[in-house]
């Protein structure tokens, strides 16, 4: 998934970590069980389309009900919700 | 006396690795990318359409239509033969070698080790290598490299007894002289000379060769005679070597930014323990086959990134093709990295000193992950975690 394979010796920064959504519409309404209280922006990311592992995601930053900012995605066609420091 | 192994071809059997029957076929060795369009070695059928190493790509494939070229593995091959070397040491021998498929080593002080006499270092040898080496022995390097090509795998080694080197020489061709490439020209100037034998070139007075050759003539003269230069047995090696796989469009920036991170993981092994580096080689696996390699031998050994990377970095322009994976392979140390006094008062640098030394404190009690620094990859990629890695922290 990323520009470098996971090597001893190094570590990546900023690995999605799947996360619990539900969502209404395509737009998620909860995020681990805590209310969304606004969607601040949302952008889709198309990237590696010419190899066999292309990536396809469709990113939102929201407000949670706690205060919280948070950035989750959904990979397309697949359905998996993962959030991230972007 | 001085053993020679020799394993002809041994740079096509390593790019061929277990598809060696295609030996049965003609085949070579396609040119390195980016360097001459020019076929390496080549198989029995190959030289009988007149192919040889070294002639151009164009003339091989119209005299020989079905001739197959296989991508070269400079790294497989070097790999390879660091087994084979390792192999020649366990029978207790030093040996020598500059380039893949030539070894020599020194049979005297063996020789108590395996039977008493010169036989039973032989012997020894093949058993430890197989029987597709040959091997010849006589009283110089030079010698036993002509006895070893006229050798046979499978048959008794070619051994030149003492006293009857010059003889042996004298009425073998003077193109024997390739074989060290500092004389690969010598040959042809000898020939239009109708010098044609090393026993010509013996029979020359040393002054009027050393007038016309200068000192490659009197090396020449020097081996047809039956003398050579000591052997220099290698330096049993530290391998101390980092990889990394590269994303599909890996590019300059991004192949910058893995030579920056090898070269860190590289710092922070615990091999180097505290020494400069002296000599370091990048090579590259492309996505199409095939590797590629080069060494650099730094102009003043040093632990210093900065420094290296700048060293290694315009090596990264010579990649001919795209590449799945970069390493980096420290070939050798140079003397431990020292703290120097400076003439200015230079704070920064006593901060920076400090800093290093509680970065090693900490490795020595937590292990190596115990410093890290974010080392941006790809910082303008749109999927973040590409961004960026925690490599080792490094002055």
């Amino acid at each position: 998934m990323g520009a470098l394979s996971p090597v001893a010796g190094t570590r990546r920064l900023g690995a999605p970590r799947p996360v619990e959504v539900r969502a209404a519409g395509g737009v998620p309404a909860r995020v681990a069980g805590v209310p969304v209280e606004a969607v601040r922006e949302d952008w889709v990311v198309e990237d590696r389309w010419w190899t066999g592992r292309p990536v396809r995601r469709r990113y939102f930053e929201l407000v949670l009900g706690d205060g919280r900012d948070v950035t989750v995605f959904c990979v397309l066609g697949q359905g998996r919700w993962f959030s991230q420091r972007a | 006396m001085i053993v020679c192994v020799l394993i002809p071809r041994f740079a096509l059997l390593a790019a061929l690795g277990d598809r060696r029957a295609l030996l049965a076929e003609p085949v070579a060795l396609a040119p390195e990318a980016g360097r001459e369009q020019m076929v390496g070695e080549v198989s029995a059928p190959a030289e009988a359409f007149g192919i040889v190493p070294g002639m151009r790509v164009g003339e091989a494939l119209s005299r020989c239509p079905e001739l197959r070229l296989e991508p070269p593995d400079p790294e497989g091959a070097r790999g390879l033969w660091h087994e084979v070397l390792d192999r020649i040491e366990s029978i207790g021998a030093a040996p020598e070698s500059e380039s893949a498929g030539a070894a020599f080593f020194a049979a005297d002080g063996l020789e108590g080790l395996h039977g008493g006499d010169l036989g039973g270092v032989l012997a020894a040898t093949r058993r430890s290598l197989g029987r597709g080496s040959r091997l010849g022995a006589a009283r110089s390097r030079f010698a036993a490299l002509c006895a070893a090509r006229q050798a046979r795998p499978r048959r008794a080694p070619v051994v030149v007894e003492d006293g009857d080197t010059a003889r042996f020489l004298a009425p073998l061709p003077a193109g024997m002289l390739r074989a060290r490439p500092e004389l690969a020209e010598l040959p042809d100037v000898l020939d239009r000379l109708g010098v044609r034998t090393l026993g010509d070139l013996a029979a020359l007075p040393s002054r009027a060769v050393a007038e016309r050759f200068g000192h490659p003539g009197l090396l020449a003269l020097d081996l047809a005679r039956g003398r050579d230069t000591p052997l220099a047995p290698r330096r049993p090696p530290e391998p101390v070597s980092e990889r990394i796989d590269l994303p599909d469009a890996a590019s300059g920036p991004q192949l910058e930014r893995a030579l920056e991170l090898l070269i860190a993981r590289a710092l922070a092994r615990r091999e180097r323990r505290g020494r400069t580096l002296r000599s370091v080689a990048v090579a590259a696996r492309f996505v199409a086959g095939g590797t590629w390699r080069c060494a650099v031998t730094l102009r003043h050994a040093s632990a210093d990134p900065g420094r290296i990377l700048l060293a290694l970095g315009p090596k990264l322009a010579e990649l001919p093709a795209p590449a799945e994976s970069l390493a980096l392979e420290v070939e050798a140390f140079g003397p431990p990295a020292t703290d120097q006094g400076r003439l200015l008062d230079d704070g920064g640098a006593e901060r920076r000193a400090r800093l290093g030394e509680a970065v090693r404190q900490a490795r020595q009690a937590a292990g190596p992950e115990a410093a890290l620094r974010v080392l941006d990859v790809d910082p303008d990629s749109r999927v973040p975690e590409r961004r960026a890695v925690l490599a080792p922290w490094e002055r």
